[in-house]
């Protein structure tokens, strides 16, 4: 089973620390809700977990495999990650971009070849999940945010990580479509026992989908809270 | 509410950072011309104009076309010095401009290569052309030199900018789920800069072609060696007017295709760039 753990995390930014102290244990199959308002800290904690920034003090470790500890450098492929500002190749076509969730994999047959029919069948069915099979040849720079945001989601559904760091994956879609990612996320956590992280604002969709609840308090950085969510019955 | 010790009053700025730095220089820039202008006039050879012109027209005209073959067979070498040199220049261009890329490169790197390419645009296309002559003889092989060198140092200019103008986080997070760096370029640099680099590459092989049209001057190959030969004879100077006119007639032609097939890339790869 997937585990991520943290020791002693902590991270300062402008000559202050946002969290620190952090000691958390996420098994497969969670579902992690980070919240609080906006400048706490819910995108740099992210950004520490999926090693694009490295932390002050503390490490972060992973666990694939049974007694296997791993950095994050070496579990790239299994990071699956969603941006806030997504990260998307404006000039090519929605579909590449969500065929570059599997970049890990491909080579220089790809590069020079294109990539195989089956991973494109693939992506465009995980596209038309999430309404958006009719822009798969359009360019990406035409499309609007919602749908750049739902190609990003796509791009990570399509890797099909173990774990899944999303910064604000649904700010930008409507109530049926947030509700639909975040039931999506819901499903591959309780079946394939996938972790994921979500930094959330709506306490809606927090109590609806999340198990754990993840609270920064940057006055106190070793204030943080994890929480567990009791489920809506 | 204000706190205490706010200012409350739009507070001023000192008197240099008021000032208009643009408009400055325009004036600075309207005395040096008055200045030059006059000292130019004054160091001049009084010339009869009328007359030089008079006798423009009475040695040039008519053009004289017999030699028409020979002038469309040199025309053809110009032609293909053009898009040798500006081929094999987008290539080394594309690898060295990755090197200039701030955003990419080490500043070490970019440091080394800018100054490369620096000393290879300073230098004109002519000097280059006589340079290679020099190597090579008088032969066209020194023309592709001359004008690969030259197109380095802007090229490679040209396509660093559009590399650092880029948005590298793409890029960036493309390694983050397990890119390696080829890849990365490859995915999340390199579509966003196409169109551009189509762009610019054309736009040089246009400007390749009109300085292929004079690097014949110092032997490197081309029309302009036969400019040349026809400048140095004394009954030449029709044929000049005959082969000015060809240079004239092919490259106005050439920069509209080329404006054309521009315009047309830059839309099929980039369909945003016309709307906005």
């Amino acid at each position: 089973m997937t585990i991520l753990r943290t020791n002693k995390l902590g991270l300062i930014r402008n000559q202050k620390w946002l969290f620190q102290n952090l000691n958390i244990e996420i098994p497969g199959g969670s579902l992690v809700a980070i919240l609080g308002p906006s400048g706490v800290g819910k995108s740099s904690l992210l950004s520490c977990l999926s090693g694009s920034e490295a932390p002050s003090e503390g490490k972060i470790e992973f666990e694939i495999n049974k007694g296997e500890t791993k950095n994050t450098q070496s579990i790239r492929p299994e990071l699956g990650i969603i941006f806030q500002n997504l990260r998307l190749t404006e000039h090519v076509t929605v579909l590449e971009n969500v065929l570059y969730g599997k970049i890990a994999y491909y080579g220089l047959k790809e590069a020079i070849l294109g990539f195989p029919k089956s991973d494109q069948e693939e992506a465009y069915q995980i596209l038309s999940d999430l309404g958006i099979a009719k822009l798969a040849y359009k360019w990406t720079s035409q499309t609007s945010g919602g749908e750049q945001q739902r190609t990003a989601i796509a791009r990570t559904l399509f890797q099909s990580p173990k774990i899944i760091l999303a910064d604000e994956p649904v700010s930008n879609l409507d109530t049926y479509y947030a509700g639909r990612v975040m039931g999506l996320f819901r499903n591959l956590a309780t079946l394939k026992k996938k972790i994921i992280f979500c930094a959330l604002h709506d306490p809606q969709l927090i109590s609806r989908f999340a198990d754990y609840a993840l609270s920064l308090n940057p006055e106190h950085p070793e204030g943080w809270n994890l929480r567990k969510v009791e489920p809506k019955t | 509410m204000i706190p205490d010790g706010e200012i409350k009053k739009l507070p001023q700025r000192a008197w240099f950072e008021r000032l208009n730095l643009l408009n400055i220089i325009v004036i600075v820039f309207l005395f040096l011309t008055i200045f030059s202008g006059k000292n130019l006039m004054d160091n001049n050879r009084p010339a009869d104009v009328v007359a030089g012109f008079k006798y423009f027209i009475k040695k040039f005209f008519p053009p004289d076309f017999s030699d028409f073959s020979l002038i469309l067979e040199s025309l053809g070498e110009t032609f293909q010095i053009a898009i040798v040199s500006t081929f094999i220049a987008v290539i080394f261009s594309l690898v060295i401009s990755i090197g200039a890329s701030r955003n990419v490169s080490p500043s070490w790197l970019v440091q080394t290569t800018r100054m490369f390419l620096n000393i290879t645009r300073t230098l004109p296309s002519l000097i280059w052309a006589f340079i290679f002559v020099i190597f090579f003889g008088p032969t066209p092989i020194a023309g592709v030199f001359a004008l690969t060198f030259y197109s380095l140092g802007y090229l490679g200019k040209f396509f660093s900018e559009s590399f650092e103008s880029m948005d590298i986080k793409v890029a960036r997070g493309l390694k983050l789920i397990g890119a390696n760096p080829v890849q990365a370029f490859l995915y999340g640099l390199w579509p966003n800069v196409k169109a551009q680099v189509w762009s610019q590459s054309l736009w040089m092989l246009e400007y390749n072609i009109r300085s292929a049209s004079i690097i014949g001057l110092v032997g490197a190959g081309g029309i302009g060696m036969e400019l040349n030969k026809a400048m140095e004879m004394a009954s030449g100077f029709q044929r000049v007017t005959a082969i000015l006119i060809c240079i004239l007639v092919i490259v106005i032609f050439l920069d509209l295709l080329g404006q054309g097939i521009r315009r047309w890339i830059t839309q099929k790869i980039n369909p945003k760039s016309i709307s906005d």
